[in-house]
């Protein structure tokens, strides 16, 4: 069987391959999904789906999210199967699946709405099912960034604040209906003795541990500020977090506060076999950090290896980490290069391999198997680059351990589609039946 | 607890290299943690209940909105004809573990229920799930019921209310065939009827459980 969406099924020899996944999924890298996420595809994935930032005169100008045939096996491969365009711009950024991965959450930074698009009925033709719109009223929050799985549950990692649109932020708590629960505030204080600065970014949880790590980025004010103004500013510049915190997942409280200068972005646990480490690239001086408990069970952050030129400010911005926890990919925004670590000392992380793979590149998922590696370009609209260093594309690549190939592109502009932004993957449900279809 | 844990570990590990890619070592759900004091936290309300009939091993209609109130409820799918006779191995043996909690406390053991209701309403008749009550109730006197449903048609609103995933594996031409794939999730119902937790296979641990458990008595009774 080609496909490899595996879901739990609770007969014996089930059960122990749905504990199998279960227990691979928080760590995999098909590829930074929620732990609490099911269906993680181990084979070819058959769709991604790209939430893309709308571009004026292009096209119809609104955020859609593109599906892209990726199977080699098909006759449509790395063609366009269908766009949902949501009617307007608000600066489509990052999604993430429900629990189930029925449905696929797409958060706007500008506008704070919240779509939610169904990938589960028919993956190669997703619907727009439902919009959520209260989430500045309801939290405080804007700027709705990490979309992070919890049973029955959205966590809502947010960038932002409806006040005074700084990076002081926090986490919204949704049911997966779309209704409201709660929210949690990053710390403003000192807690363990480091003084919190209230930022927001991603969110990642080892469930084994009962710990969440939130990370920490800009507000509105900045990230919805040309990049070139943001940097020639000394005080806007002094408005990018520097802190993560760890939380106990079952209080849902702060226990510690980490410094990590210079925005950590997104993070990444490594479980297998006994990891219980994670990690994190910290944008603005381009450094990696490893998140581990200490002798006494203290998480603790360390700045492990570095990213390029630090002083050219290379931008790393996304990462994939893989299935094994023993390599990690890295893009660097600025100088378009897509970098592979190995992480099999990740208290020393070597760079192996670079590829230059864009004028201008953000986002990078790599397979469960880590043979095949796409790369899309746009960091944010008022972030990516002018003239013809605006390149828009998803591009995708097979990696042999040794070479990123190039398998096919999707050149965005030409195709009239906007500024590809965040991917994740789906496959049909080979072998499979809808209950409802069912002749039970 | 820790025995079993090794007992899934040492299976799944067994089963690791007919992955089609090996990530590495597989692990059972592991709890490397002290959970948090009982009462020390807040358990969200997630979401009501959509009501539904079902029907009882006599047969009776049943409302969902009477078998979930009332009680402390620990609710979770399955079907009787899993291979192994209890069925559904680890979410059987993590109710059994957090049944063994709530008998030892006397407080909680009027004031909880399980409460299992099947995904296959064609194969367990009221009979059917008369006969798997019979199995679950023999060591325990603690409240543990079994619904079925007239249909699959008569399930599927409860299914998708309470976002439990269903399919069913199909045969080379296309039939379906008697398995079912599903999430394996447990819902915390208060007395209420209100979900306050939802468990799935990442951390279904009866010690956390337990505690979330005794969390909601002691919000019930502090309340009077």
């Amino acid at each position: 069987m080609n496909h490899g969406t595996q879901k739990t099924r609770m007969r014996p020899g089930s059960l122990l391959f749905a504990l199998l996944i279960g227990a691979s999924m928080a760590w995999a890298d098909e590829t930074c999904n929620s732990p609490y996420m099911s269906g993680l595809i181990k084979g070819q994935e058959d769709f991604i789906h790209v939430w893309t930032l709308g571009e004026p005169g292009l096209g119809d100008g609104s955020d859609k999210l593109v599906t892209i045939d990726v199977n080699p096996a098909s006759s449509t491969y790395g063609k366009v199967l269908a766009t949902v365009s949501v009617g307007g711009r608000g600066e489509a950024h990052h999604m993430g699946f429900t629990d189930d991965r029925r449905y696929l959450w797409a958060g706007g930074l500008d506008d704070s709405k919240i779509y939610v698009f169904d990938v589960g009925t028919n993956p190669g033709r997703p619907r727009l099912v439902r919009t959520i719109t209260d989430l500045p009223d309801k939290s405080g929050f804007v700027g709705p960034h990490t979309f992070y799985a919890l049973p029955g549950r959205m966590l809502i990692g947010n960038l932002s604040n409806s006040t005074d649109k700084g990076g002081v932020t926090g986490l919204a708590l949704y049911n997966n209906k779309g209704k409201f629960i709660t929210k949690y505030d990053i710390p403003t204080g000192t807690v363990g003795g480091v003084q919190g600065d209230g930022y927001g970014y991603d969110i990642a949880i080892n469930p084994a541990k009962n710990v969440m790590l939130t990370s920490s980025f800009a507000g509105w004010n900045n990230y919805m500020r040309s990049l070139g103004e943001v940097v020639s500013d000394p005080e806007a510049m002094k408005h990018f977090g520097s802190t993560m915190v760890a939380w106990n997942v079952k209080t849902m409280k702060p226990t510690q506060v980490m410094e990590v200068p210079g925005a950590p972005l997104e993070i990444r646990w490594a479980l297998g076999g006994g990891q219980n480490w994670a990690v994190t690239v910290a944008a603005l001086t381009s450094k990696i950090w490893l998140i581990r408990q200490d002798t006494k069970g203290a998480w603790a952050a360390k700045e492990v290896g570095t990213i390029g030129d630090p002083a050219k400010i290379p931008l790393p911005v996304d990462l994939s980490i893989a299935a094994d926890g023993k390599g990690l990919w890295v893009n660097t925004f600025m100088d378009g290069t897509t970098h592979y670590f190995d992480l099999t000392d990740p208290e020393h992380p070597k760079e192996t391999y670079q590829k230059h793979t864009g004028r201008q590149v953000n986002m990078v998922s790599q397979s469960w198997d880590g043979k095949r590696v796409y790369i899309t370009s746009s960091l944010l609209s008022k972030w990516d680059k002018a003239g013809e260093d605006n390149e828009q594309v998803l591009r995708g690549y097979k990696w042999d351990g040794k070479e990123l190939t190039p398998a096919f592109e999707v050149d965005f502009t030409k195709e009239k589609l906007g500024r590809p932004h965040h991917m994740k993957f789906t496959a049909k449900a080979a072998g499979q039946l809808a209950y409802a279809d069912s002749a039970r | 607890m820790v025995a079993a844990a090794g007992v899934l570990y040492a299976s799944v590990a067994s089963v690791a290299a007919l992955a089609a890619v090996d990530p590495g070592a597989a692990v059972a759900p592991r709890m490397e943690f002290t959970p948090p004091r009982a009462g020390s936290y807040v358990l969200q309300k997630i979401q009501l209940i959509a009501d539904a009939t079902l029907l009882d091993p006599a047969g009776k209609p049943t409302r969902l909105s009477v078998a979930t109130t009332g009680r402390i409820t620990l609710l979770t799918f399955f079907y009787t004809y899993c291979a192994d006779p209890l069925g559904c191995p680890f979410a059987y043996h993590t109710l059994t573990e957090v049944r063994r909690g709530v008998v030892e406390d006397t407080r909680l053991t009027k004031r909880v229920r399980f409460l299992s209701v099947s995904l296959d309403p064609t194969t367990d008749t009221p009979e059917a799930i008369g006969r798997y009550r019979e199995m679950v109730m023999r060591d325990s006197t603690m409240e543990w019921n079994v619904l079925t449903a007239r249909s699959v048609r008569a399930l599927l609103p409860v299914l998708e209310d309470f976002g439990q995933d269903v399919s069913v594996e199909r045969g080379p031409d296309g039939t379906p065939r008697r398995a079912l794939h599903h999430m394996l999730k447990m819902f915390l119902i208060d007395h209420s009827g209100v979900v306050r937790e939802i468990y799935t296979l990442a951390y279904l641990q009866p010690e956390v459980i337990l505690n979330d458990i005794r969390t909601l008595y002691l919000e019930e009774h502090s309340r009077g």
